[in-house]
């Protein structure tokens, strides 16, 4: 009897057609992207809502391009935000803790929301130093 | 120890951060088909939410729609919100059993009536009144009855609940029926699925938290961001099918190059249901992409729909349907799929056995 691995069996991926839904996606960005400008208006795109064939993805990432930044978020689970070509649109991609995608966006904003701390975040660290520094002095 | 009131009291206590809630709240919000920016809103909102009770009632099933939702991934925050809901009854993860048991269901029902969430797993069976499944002596009937009377919303999880199942199955002894067969005056939403998505039910859970709403349903009451379309449509061999590629057997050439399962009676394309997108055991996979074709689990009368291996009808001209089907795909999907209701309905009259030659045809 063969092993498992010399039966023959192989999966072929069938994502090589082009569906036109990149295109249309692209077009929305652009409309975002004004948005932004003109109102300060942030928007996003639910990449997995999409019905994108590996093609499509495949070009969407092309035309979007890599730009300067690359944010690592550890929280949860890894997540990756990284700045296209076009300054304001972001590539996001948020893993679980066991590494599994759970969403995957396009953001356009200055700064994807989830960096920024809010202000009970920032209150809270803001005690937790003090507490800190109190101890220092008091040579705890 | 004291409980805490709201899940962000519950999420510091687990030394829990808001984006690691706020990443969630992203994914429910992909998977609910509400626009992304949604997640923001709802950590917000379901981060206040109160404590709402929920009343889980087993009638005639299998426990495998518990199975699902019990063992379903990400433990930390899924299994968080099940802690953060009151889950006043639920005979299989609850301590207590016979008179304190059924004490503890009138007491909730009581405290909270108007407003807990009342969740059915099984079909009632109606037959001899009920008397076919019974719980501490009343038949499953009565007790629905009784509990979805000051219930705020129901949901009726898995296919059993939402359309009677298999318990329905021909010829039926039981007299088993859907809960909505029953109960006519309060809102229900209908998971289906044997088992069903586990998230789809945080999903629906954590917008009532959040907004206070239900989600939008179909015509068979399911929530429309997840069955808003077919196994069929999100299935990755689709492209396979609009070429005219199909397996014949399951070790022929065309399933070793991962073909389209179609004429092996796959029912992915009168299927509603997420499972191509959102997956089964932590994400890896689903049963097409095992090889095996969609049995329509969380359709209605499924399992009289004229055999698992029976292919549901030929496509017209797939060769023909490749050259448009880049632009006409989904409209191609919904042209096969009525025409396989209506085969299904004249299965469903004239049921069939399934025998061995049908799987190895
Ligand atoms: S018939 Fe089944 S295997 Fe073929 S494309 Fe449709 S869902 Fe996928």
């Amino acid at each position: 009897m063969p092993s498992i691995d010399q039966i023959p069996i192989s999966i072929v991926s069938p994502d090589e057609m082009l569906t036109g839904q990149a295109d249309a996606v692209l077009t929305e960005i652009a409309g975002m992207l004004k948005r932004l400008l003109d109102d300060g208006i942030e928007g996003s795109i639910d990449l997995r809502g999409l019905a994108l064939s590996g093609a499509d993805r495949v070009w969407l990432e092309k035309q979007l391009g890599r730009g300067e930044v690359e944010i690592m978020l550890e929280a949860g689970g890894w997540s990756v935000l990284t700045e296209t070509a076009y300054p304001g649109v972001w590539k996001v991609m948020h893993r679980d803790d066991r590494d599994r995608v759970v969403a995957e966006l396009i953001e356009v904003a200055f700064v994807p929301a989830i960096i920024r701390p809010d202000n009970g975040d920032v209150k809270k660290g803001h005690e937790s130093l003090l507490l800190n520094l109190k101890a220092k002095t008091a040579g705890v | 120890m004291e409980r805490s009131d709201t899940l962000q009291e519950k999420m510091e206590q687990n030394g829990m951060s808001r984006r690691t809630f706020i990443k969630y709240c992203a994914s429910l919000a992909s998977l609910m088909a509400l626009p992304p920016s949604a997640a923001y809103a709802m950590a917000e909102a379901l981060g206040k939410a109160k404590r709402p009770s929920v009343i889980w009632l087993p009638f005639q099933e299998c426990t495998g729609c518990t199975e699902s939702i019990t063992r379903s991934h990400s433990p930390s925050i899924e299994g968080m919100i099940f802690d953060m809901i009151s889950l006043d009854y639920q005979e299989t993860l609850m301590a207590a059993a016979g008179h304190q048991a059924e004490e503890a269901l009138h007491a909730a029902m009581k405290e909270n009536y108007g407003k807990y969430v009342l969740i059915i797993d099984g079909s009632v069976a109606t037959g001899l009144d009920g008397a076919y499944s019974c719980i501490a002596g009343r038949s499953n009937l009565e007790s629905l009855k009784e509990a979805a009377k000051g219930a705020a919303a129901i949901i009726a999880l898995g296919s059993c609940a939402s359309f009677g199942g298999i318990p329905k199955a021909n010829p039926n002894p039981t007299g088993a029926v859907a809960v909505s067969d029953i109960i006519k005056d309060k809102p229900i939403v209908n998971i289906p699925g044997c088992p069903p998505i586990p998230v789809v039910i945080t999903g629906v859970l954590a917008q009532f938290l959040t907004f206070g709403t239900l989600p939008e349903l179909d015509k068979l009451g399911r929530p429309k961001a997840v069955y808003g379309e077919t196994i069929h449509d999100r299935c990755y061999r689709r492209p396979f099918y609009d070429q005219g590629k199909f397996a014949k057997t399951f070790d022929d050439e065309g399933a070793r190059q991962g073909w389209c399962l179609f004429e092996l009676g796959c029912k992915g394309p009168v299927t509603y249901n997420a499972c191509a997108t959102t997956k089964w055991n932590d994400s890896t996979s689903f049963p097409i992409e095992s090889g095996h074709g969609c049995i329509g689990c969380s359709e209605p009368d499924f399992w009289d729909a004229g055999g698992f291996y029976k292919a549901l009808s030929m496509p017209a001209d797939p060769l023909k349907m490749a050259a448009t089907a880049a632009v006409a795909g989904a409209a191609v999907g919904v042209a096969i799929s009525f025409a396989n209701r209506a085969k299904k309905g004249a299965a469903k009259s004239a049921h069939e056995t399934t025998k061995l030659e049908d799987l190895e045809k």
